[in-house]
C-alpha cells in the first residue's frame, strides 16, 4: 500500500489508523494478529501435535462454510468439486507429483494409514498374500498406525517387523544401518515383506529420517510397497514425492501448513496397487478412484480442504514463502534447543541436520522421569502450573546399553519443542525457567501435583 | 435472542402458538433475571427468521431432506467450541473433548430410548455408519464364519452410497446381495410388509443364510416411511442374523425408539432434521454377543476400546459438530412440544402443502399421509416429459437456476401396461423455517412450465 500524500489531509478510510508503512513481507505485529486467537499466556511450543491456523485462513474457511449453509444444494452441485480440485492441483505442484490423479485429500494421516492398510488386509483375505507375509514398521511409529496394522494386518494373518532405531541418534548412518539390519533379519526367516511403513519425521521421539535412502533400500530388497507416513512433513521439510520414491506418501496440512483442522493429502503413485485403494467410507463415487471417492464421503464440512489457496496466499506473505518459513523455524528451534540443553546441562536428541522444526531436548536427570506416567504428570504440571505446553517423551533404556548422562544421572526424559512463526523467545525461556525451578526445588516427577 | 424482560404475544402460525400469560415479575424488575428458573418462552416467528437468516432468501428451500439445516444459535455455539480448540488444542484434547462427546452421547441415548450409553457412538454421517456395520461382513468371510453365497438383503431403493458400500463390503467378499423391490407409489403399509416378506422368503430359497438386512426407516428417493418395526420382526422370524436400520432421516423426522424398533444397528443423521451443523450422526449398536466386534475404519490408538470410544478419536479433526447437541436441545425446547411438536407440525404442514400442489397440478401424492413424515413425494405433470434420471436432474437444475426453487426430483420408470403414468415426483420437505410461499413458488413454477408446453427434452445436456 502506498503512502497517502499528507498534503491531501487525512484519508477518510484511514481515519484513526497510522498509515501503513509499505512492506513486502508480513510484519511481526501482523503475525501476532494472525494468531491472536491463541491463548496469550500459554507458551505454545507444541505446534507438532495439533498445528496452527492463522486468522486470515480461518476467515476464508468461514466463508466456505457460510456458502454451504446458505444454499447447500448449489454448493454441492456447483462449487465443492471444483474447490477440491483446485486444492489438489496446488498440492500436486507443491509435492512434485506427476498427475493430480495421484493426489487425494483425506482428513488426516490416520485416515490415510487406514486406507493403505485396508488394501493390505484385502490382499490377505483374497489370497494374494500368504499367512505370515510381513509388514515392516518403525518401533516408534505413531500409535494410531501401529493399531491400524494390528486391525488390518495382524488380524488378517500377517506378521509385523518392528525396526528399533537408536535414540538419541548421532547420524543418518546409524538409522540406515539399523534399518538394513532389520530387513535382513526379517528376510532371513524367509518371510516376504509386502509393505514397509516409514516415518519421514518420527513423532516421539522426533527425528528426521533419511527416507529417500530407506526407500531405496526397500526397493533393493524387493519390498513391494512402501508407505511414507510424513504426518509432519509438509511445511516442515521439503516434500518431493518423486525423489522420495514411495508408493504412498501422506502429510497433514493442518500441522505445519497452516490449514484448519483437519486435512491431509495422500499421494498414491500410479500403479496397479493405486487403483485398488479405496476410502473406507463408501459413497456413490466408489470405484471412481481414490481422489474422487475421498472428495465425497457423505454430507460433512469439507471447508478445511478448500482453503489451500488461502494458505498459499498466507505463506507468500513471508520472506522466502514456505521455504523461508521452514528455514527460519529450523534455525530457531535448533537455537532454542541448544539454549535449553545448555541451561539444563543436558543434550539434544539428534544433530541439527536431523531435525526440522522440532527437536528433542534432554531433561535433567534429577527430575527422575522413570515411566510414561511420570512423563504425563510432568506435561500436565507444566501446563497447569507454568502455562507451558510441551510434550514429554520417556526414553526406555535398552538392556545393556549405556544411556546418555548429565552430571547427576541418566537422562530418561526429553521435551519435544516446536517452532512455528508465532513462537517467541519468551516461550522457550518460560520452559527453561520452569524446569530449572523444579530442579532447584528438588522436585521429581512423582511429586508433582496436577489439577 | 429476543429480550426476556417483556411479555410476548405470539400469533398463530404454522410453527408458533399463543404464549401463556406474561410473567408478572418481568414488569417489576428491570434487571435481567439470570438466576431464576427459565420461563418457557416460546420461539417466535421472527426468532425463527433470525435463526435461519443465513439461508439464501431468494431460494424456496424445500429440500431440507438432503442437507438439513442449522440455526444460527447452534452455529454460534459451534464456533465457540472451534475457538476453544484453536486457542489451546492440547488442553481441549486432554480436558474437554472426551467429556463433551460423552455428554452428547448421553443426550442421544435418552432421546432414542437406548439402554446404555455404550450403545451410542457418534460418527460423521449415516454413510460412515453403514461402512462400519458392513465392514463386519468381509471379516466374517475371511475368518470362516460366513460361507460363499451367504447373503445381505437391502431395499431396491436403498441410498446410493449404501448400495455401493454393500458392493464394496459384501459382494467383493463373496456375499450374495438380495434387493427387495418395494412398490411406488404406495397405498398402504401392508403392501410394503407383504412385498418384503415375499422377497425375504424367496431369497432364502436354496438354504441361503441371510447375515444382514439393511432397511431404511425413511427411504430417500422415493421417500416413504417404512414400517421398520414390522420388517425387523419379519427378519427375526426368518432367521436373519443382524438387522441394520438406515434412518438417515430418522431423528427429528419420525419416532426413534431403539427398544421398540428392535434392530441390532440403527443410524440417523443429526444434521438433517435435528438442527446440528454438518456433520454428525449416531450409530446405535444393541449390546449383544452378536455384534461386539464393530470398529471404526479409521483406526486410532483407541482401537479395541469399543466403537464409541474409537469413534470419539479418529485423529486430529474438528469434532465441534458432535459437541453442540446440548445447545440443539435448548433450541428444540424453545418450540412448543419440543422435538415432538416440531415433528407433528412439520408433518401436518407437508401433507397440507403436498395436497395443495397435487390439487393445483392434477397429480397425486406418492404415498398416503400416514406413510410420510416431514417429506412427501408429489407427482409432477406427465406433460413435462420426465423420462430418465438425467431428465430429473436437469429439471431440478432448471428449477433452481430459473425459478429459485430447490427441490429434488425422482424419476419413476413406467411399469408394463401403465397408461400415461406420472414419471416424475418432487420430494418436498417441510422444516420450521419454511413458509407457504415456498410451495406457492414451486406450484407456480410448474404451472408456468406446463403453460409454456415445456418438456425436459428441450433442456441441454
Amino acid at each position: 500500500m502506498e503512502h497517502e500524500d499528507p498534503r491531501n489531509g487525512e484519508s477518510s478510510h484511514r481515519s484513526s489508523k497510522k498509515p501503513k508503512i509499505s512492506s513486502k513481507f508480513i510484519l511481526e505485529s501482523e503475525i501476532r494478529d494472525e494468531f491472536s486467537h491463541h491463548q496469550p499466556r500459554v507458551a505454545r511450543i507444541n505446534n507438532g501435535s495439533f498445528g496452527s491456523c492463522p486468522g486470515s485462513v480461518l476467515a476464508a474457511q468461514r466463508q466456505w462454510q457460510l456458502r454451504f449453509l446458505r444454499q447447500p444444494d448449489t454448493f454441492y452441485f456447483n462449487t465443492l468439486r471444483n474447490g477440491i480440485i483446485a486444492s489438489r492441483k496446488i498440492l500436486k505442484d507443491f509435492i512434485n507429483a506427476d498427475h493430480v490423479d495421484e493426489v487425494s485429500l483425506v482428513d488426516n494421516a490416520t485416515t490415510a494409514a487406514a486406507i493403505v492398510l485396508q488394501q493390505i488386509g484385502r490382499s490377505f483375505a483374497e489370497g494374494k498374500f500368504q499367512k505370515n507375509d510381513t509388514v515392516l514398521m518403525l518401533h516408534c511409529a505413531f500409535q494410531a498406525v501401529k493399531k491400524s496394522i494390528q486391525a488390518y494386518v495382524s488380524r488378517a494373518g500377517g506378521s509385523v517387523i518392528e525396526v528399533r532405531l537408536p535414540f538419541p541418534v548421532n547420524s543418518e548412518e546409524e538409522i540406515i544401518s539399523e534399518f538394513k539390519k532389520s530387513i535382513e533379519k526379517g528376510k532371513s526367516n524367509l518371510r516376504k515383506i509386502r509393505l514397509a511403513i516409514i516415518d519421514h519425521i518420527t513423532s516421539m521421539p522426533s527425528v528426521v529420517i533419511p527416507v529417500k535412502e530407506l526407500v531405496r533400500i526397500c526397493r533393493a530388497e524387493g519390498i513391494e510397497q512402501v508407505f511414507v507416513d510424513a504426518a509432519h512433513a509438509i511445511g516442515s521439510v521439503k516434500v518431493d514425492v518423486k525423489e522420495v520414491g514411495a508408493d504412498f506418501y501422506v502429510s497433514n496440512l493442518h500441522k505445519w501448513f497452516f490449514c484448519p483442522p483437519s486435512v491431509a493429502f495422500l499421494y498414491c503413485k500410479k500403479s496397479n496397487i493405486s487403483s485398488d485403494v479405496h476410502h473406507p467410507v463408501v459413497s456413490h463415487e466408489y470405484g471412481n478412484g481414490l481422489p474422487i471417492e475421498s472428495s465425497w464421503i457423505g454430507t460433512r464440512d469439507y471447508s478445511s480442504q478448500l482453503v489451500v489457496p488461502a494458505v498459499l496466499e498466507f505463506v507468500n506473505l513471508f520472506e522466502g514463502g514456505i521455504d523461508g518459513i521452514m528455514k527460519r523455524n529450523h534455525d530457531e528451534v535448533v537455537k532454542m534447543g541448544n539454549m535449553l540443553a545448555e541451561s539444563w546441562g543436558t543434550n539434544l536428541g539428534s544433530p541439527p541436520e536431523m531435525c526440522a522444526a522440532m527437536i528433542m531436548v534432554g531433561l535433567p536427570s534429577r527430575l527422575s522421569l522413570n515411566n510414561e506416567d511420570d512423563a504425563a504428570r510432568l506435561r500436565s504440571h507444566l501446563r497447569d502450573c507454568y502455562e507451558v505446553e510441551v510434550p514429554i517423551f520417556y526414553q526406555v533404556s535398552k538392556d545393556g546399553e549405556e544411556g546418555v548422562r548429565d552430571k547427576d544421572g541418566f537422562i530418561t526424559g526429553y521435551v519435544r519443542i516446536s517452532h512455528q512463526v508465532y513462537n517467541t523467545l519468551e516461550d522457550y525461556e518460560k520452559l527453561r525457567d520452569a524446569i530449572n525451578r523444579l530442579v532447584e526445588d528438588g522436585k521429581t516427577c512423582k511429586m508433582l501435583c496436577i489439577e | 435472542m429476543a429480550s426476556s424482560l417483556h411479555s410476548q404475544t405470539h400469533t398463530n402460525t404454522m410453527n408458533g402458538t399463543s404464549a401463556s400469560a406474561a410473567d408478572p415479575q418481568s414488569h417489576i424488575s428491570k434487571k435481567p433475571r439470570l438466576h431464576s428458573p427459565p420461563q418457557p418462552l416460546l420461539i417466535t416467528p421472527s426468532d425463527i427468521l433470525s435463526e435461519f437468516s443465513h439461508h439464501d432468501p431468494s431460494i424456496a428451500r424445500i429440500n431440507n431432506g438432503s442437507f438439513g439445516c442449522c440455526p444460527s444459535s447452534v452455529l454460534s455455539a459451534q464456533q465457540q467450541l472451534q475457538l476453544q480448540w484453536l486457542q489451546q488444542p492440547d488442553d481441549f484434547y486432554f480436558n474437554q473433548l472426551q467429556s463433551r462427546i460423552l455428554q452428547s452421547r448421553n443426550i442421544i441415548k435418552d432421546m432414542i430410548n437406548a439402554d446404555h450409553v455404550d450403545e451410542v457412538s457418534i460418527v460423521d454421517n449415516a454413510t460412515t455408519a453403514a461402512a462400519i456395520v458392513l465392514q463386519q461382513i468381509p471379516w466374517g468371510f475371511a475368518e470362516g464364519r460366513f460361507h460363499p453365497g451367504d447373503a445381505a438383503v437391502m431395499l431396491h431403493c436403498a441410498y446410493g452410497a449404501v448400495k455401493k458400500s454393500v458392493e464394496a463390503y459384501v459382494t467383493r467378499a463373496g456375499g450374495y446381495v438380495l434387493e427387495v423391490p418395494l412398490p411406488f407409489p404406495v397405498n398402504s403399509l401392508d403392501e410394503i410388509v407383504k412385498d418384503f416378506r415375499k422377497a425375504l422368503e424367496r431369497g432364502k430359497q436354496k438354504g441361503r443364510r441371510v447375515r444382514l438386512a439393511v432397511i431404511d426407516h425413511v427411504t430417500s428417493m422415493p421417500s416413504v416411511v417404512i414400517p421398520v418395526k414390522e420388517l425387523v420382526r419379519i427378519c427375526r422370524e426368518e432367521g436373519v442374523d443382524q438387522v441394520f436400520v438406515d434412518a438417515a432421516h430418522g431423528i427429528g423426522c419420525v419416532d426413534v425408539d431403539m427398544k421398540q424398533i428392535g434392530a441390532d444397528f440403527y443410524t440417523s443423521n443429526l444434521h438433517k432434521w435435528f438442527f446440528c451443523p454438518p456433520s454428525v450422526a449416531f450409530l446405535y449398536c444393541r449390546r449383544s454377543t452378536n455384534n461386539s466386534d464393530l470398529h471404526h475404519p479409521v483406526v486410532s490408538h483407541e482401537y479395541g476400546n469399543g466403537l464409541a470410544i474409537e469413534s470419539a478419536w479418529i485423529g486430529t479433526r474438528d469434532y465441534s459438530a458432535q459437541l453442540v447437541v446440548p445447545k440443539v436441545l435448548e433450541f428444540i425446547n424453545r418450540f412448543e412440544g419440543g422435538i415432538d411438536g416440531i415433528k407433528k407440525r412439520n408433518h401436518e404442514a407437508i401433507v397440507e402443502m403436498g395436497e395443495m400442489l397435487v390439487k393445483a397440478w392434477g397429480t397425486h401424492l406418492g404415498c398416503p399421509p400416514e406413510m410420510c413424515s416431514s417429506m412427501v413425494m408429489v407427482g409432477l405433470a406427465s406433460c413435462l416429459g420426465i423420462s430418465s434420471d438425467q431428465d430429473a436432474l436437469k429439471l431440478r437444475t432448471y428449477l433452481r437456476d430459473k425459478f429459485g426453487v430447490e427441490v429434488p426430483i425422482y424419476y419413476r420408470a413406467p411399469k408394463d401396461g401403465e397408461v400415461g403414468p406420472v414419471t416424475g415426483y418432487a420430494r418436498i420437505s417441510y422444516q420450521v423455517y419454511n413458509k407457504v410461499d415456498d410451495y406457492y413458488k414451486f406450484r407456480d413454477a410448474i404451472n408456468q412450465l406446463v403453460h409454456n408446453a415445456f418438456t425436459c427434452a428441450s433442456l441441454p445436456n
